[in-house]
């Protein structure tokens, strides 16, 4: 908690600087409110359905947005363009650094930035086409026809061997296509319908998570075909980690129970929905036989949502994926173990029909949910609300926490683009009149004596 | 793929009365389990809640249904839903209860008890007559094997027809009888998979959808769209046979109504958003 005394204590030694930062950081995570000082003039004329600030180490500093018309923009968050002076507060306008009005001939569902740097941004849009453009000149570097509508891209920020965009579309594969050489580089199938949502992983730079229409979540290593783990919202874990294994006993009835479970930490894992199969006696249909662990999850049907995944985000330390399905519910899942951890987020409403883009704080205690015309911030674990954000007129599409500044940037189909900064305390403008000399607290007087 | 090495018929039953060391489990199991809440030291508050709710089911008078509680109204009651989760899980796990997925809603699920289910399907068998004597066995097999073994909300078709034959032979026939008497049901997104569905349940369930219609368009009516919760304890749902405080429970636990504290008492009120 960020107080005189945490500060104090800091000086003295009794509390540690990371300790002091992490407070400082959940404190201000957890306050946010509509921000008084900072707007971003959004010149789109459709749904804002992409945001996205750039990675580079220590500074994150431009945001991509991409809306329903067709157009790009991008937008200095440090430094304003311009300030609107009212009588007692200025806000600081950031106007678009530039504006692509017809970037695309259809609606842009993504937009996101080259993971090195700023030089390159890419676009995926409802028009078939993934596009690569130059940022400093705003032309096309390269671009890709895809079969279907595009619904969402990604591309790995830990990648050093390869250079893969991974699109999904409503065509059930998902396609790689490669910087480096323009052309496709593979196609995963096992989607039943279209894909919705993609997501690389945040620990290893090989392992691609997909969520389709179709409810399932599949996870790809891209070294080798067909999926290696597929959630299934059945199975289920109780509480964040899985319990210990008992220790193996040389007793008959145990080690039958034991080698299915103590498999999983080989390389091949057995998919869980096998194992359920496997004590059967007499069959109407043969088991497929298949020659690859990978190729047999075509035929497995579980699902993690029970409509479609239209939301994935892992949580940076790569433990723990969170879902959204158009059933409205926003699931938990426990990667290393692919389990269900049954956390229950309370009620909320989401939309249908798009895909939504969720967002965690990268010390994984809040989760940032559009639902309809709001924003909900919950509490990772145990799921209770922290917050409602209430400002957009329509639904909210999209959301994107920077994690430098602790803010969050919203989009919505209203067109705007509204930031939430967290609420500073009155004391720090007491203490600016104060050093300034001057009088720039509402409260004072003008006329005192 | 590896296969597991039991060759047993019946795998995990018997394996899990085995480990038990209680040989005949079969027909001690079920009452056990019913008197196990009882005979427990420590209770979850979900089990309460499932125990009050269940003696709260409003009676009704043209069908006969054994009572069953809504998820929705489990999270009303308990404060904590993530541990009404998964105390739920481990009591499915235990076959203590049982959860059904409605078809109304969007995440609608059902908990009834595992005796009372036991009992419904029995009254639903009687009164489902079967043309051919020889197919009515697939009721018995499926309460041995399927309903035991399985404890999630739906099975899929080489599953079904796998622990059913353990009793018999099984064909397309015996699975027709079972969704013709009401305790299976197709999915609609895909051929192979069914639900488990309590038998004559259909009419509750219209009621259901109707009820929490009609409670939601009487508060939207109000002025300021809330109503005291005494006040509306005492009316009467016109379109649903279940009386209205399942319903009540039923909406602040899925987020369309909210409580709030007043001086007057509990007030019901629309939530926005």
């Amino acid at each position: 908690m960020w107080t005189w005394k945490a500060l104090k204590q800091r000086e003295d030694g009794l509390l540690r600087p990371s300790a002091f930062r992490r407070g400082v950081v959940s404190s201000r995570a957890s306050s946010l409110q509509l921000s008084n000082a900072k707007e971003f003039i959004s010149l789109h004329r459709g749904a804002i359905n992409s945001l996205e600030i750039d990675s580079t180490e220590g500074e994150g500093r431009y945001l991509l947005s991409a809306a329903s018309d067709g157009t790009v923009a991008v937008f200095d968050t440090h430094r304003p363009t311009s300030s609107s002076t009212s009588s007692c507060a200025s806000i600081a306008q950031h106007h678009p650094l530039f504006h692509l009005p017809r970037a695309h001939k259809f609606a842009i569902s993504r937009a996101l930035w080259y993971p090195v740097d700023t030089g390159l941004f890419i676009t995926a849009s409802f028009d078939h086409y993934v596009k690569l453009w130059d940022t400093n000149s705003t032309q096309v570097v390269l671009d890709y026809k895809l079969p279907a509508k595009v619904y969402g891209i990604a591309m790995s920020s830990i990648a050093t061997s390869h250079s893969l965009i991974a699109t999904a579309t409503a065509d059930v594969q998902v396609r790689l296509c490669d910087l480096a050489s323009g052309a496709f580089a593979h196609t995963l199938s096992g989607h039943r319908d279209g894909v919705m949502s993609l997501e690389w992983s945040s620990s290893t730079e090989f392992v691609l998570i997909t969520g389709g229409c179709d409810g399932a979540i599949r996870f790809w290593d891209i070294r080798r075909p067909g999926t290696f783990l597929l959630l299934d919202q059945s199975l289920s874990q109780l509480g964040t980690r899985p319990p210990l294994l008992p220790t193996p006993t040389p007793s008959n009835n145990e080690s039958t129970s034991l080698p299915a479970s103590s498999k999983s930490s080989s390389s091949t894992p057995i998919l869980p929905a096998q194992k359920r199969r496997s004590h059967k006696k007499i069959q109407l249909k043969p088991p497929t036989q298949s020659s690859h662990p990978g190729m047999a999850s075509s035929q497995n049907r579980a699902t993690a949502h029970y409509g479609a995944v239209n939301g994935l985000r892992a949580t940076a330390d790569g433990f723990y994926l969170l879902s959204s399905g158009s059933d409205s519910r926003l699931r938990l899942w426990d990667i290393e173990s692919g389990r269900n951890t049954l956390v229950n987020y309370e009620a909320m409403s989401i939309q249908t029909s798009k895909p939504i883009q969720l967002a965690v704080t990268p010390d994984s205690s809040l989760v940032f949910v559009p639902c309809l015309a709001s924003l909900k911030a919950y509490d990772l674990w145990s799921g209770t609300t922290i917050n409602t954000y209430r400002g957009h007129y329509e639904s909210v599409n999209c959301c994107f926490f920077n994690a430098q500044d602790q803010e969050l940037y919203t989009g919505s189909n209203d067109r705007q683009i509204l930031v939430w900064s967290p609420s500073i305390p009155a004391a720090t403008q007491i203490e600016e009149a104060d050093s300034k000399g001057g009088i720039t607290s509402i409260d004072q007087d003008n006329w005192s004596d | 793929m590896a296969e597991s090495s039991q060759s047993k018929s019946g795998g995990k039953k018997r394996s899990r009365s085995e480990s038990e060391g209680d040989p005949d489990a079969d027909a001690d199991a079920a009452s056990l389990q019913s008197i196990q809440l009882e005979n427990d030291l420590n209770f979850t508050d979900t089990a309460i809640a499932l125990q009050m709710m269940k003696a709260q089911f409003p009676k009704l008078d043209k069908v006969v249904v054994r009572p069953f509680i809504l998820r929705s109204q489990l999270y009303s009651s308990v404060k904590d839903r993530t541990q009404v989760d998964r105390d739920l899980e481990s009591l499915k796990k235990e076959a203590v209860v049982r959860v059904f997925k409605l078809n109304t809603g969007k995440d609608d699920h059902a908990i009834m008890f595992m005796d009372d289910y036991l009992a419904q399907m029995e009254n639903a068998v009687k009164r489902y007559d079967a043309k051919d004597k020889q197919l009515s066995d697939v009721f018995d097999w499926f309460k041995q094997y399927v309903i035991k073994s399985k404890t999630d909300v739906s099975i899929s078709h080489p599953e079904l027809c796998s622990l059913l034959s353990n009793g018999g032979d099984v064909t397309e026939k015996h699975v027709t009888l079972l969704i013709n008497a009401g305790l299976l049901t197709c999915q609609l997104i895909d051929q192979n998979l069914y639900w488990f569905v309590i038998p004559n349940i259909g009419s509750i369930l219209k009621g259901l959808s109707q009820g929490r219609k009609e409670l939601l368009s009487l508060i939207n009516r109000t002025k300021y769209k809330e109503m005291v919760l005494a006040n509306l304890e005492k009316k009467r749902l016109r379109l649903s046979p279940l009386d209205i405080r399942f319903h009540i429970r039923d909406l602040i636990g899925s987020g369309l109504l909210k409580t709030v504290q007043s001086p007057i008492g509990l007030l019901i009120r629309l939530s926005r958003d």
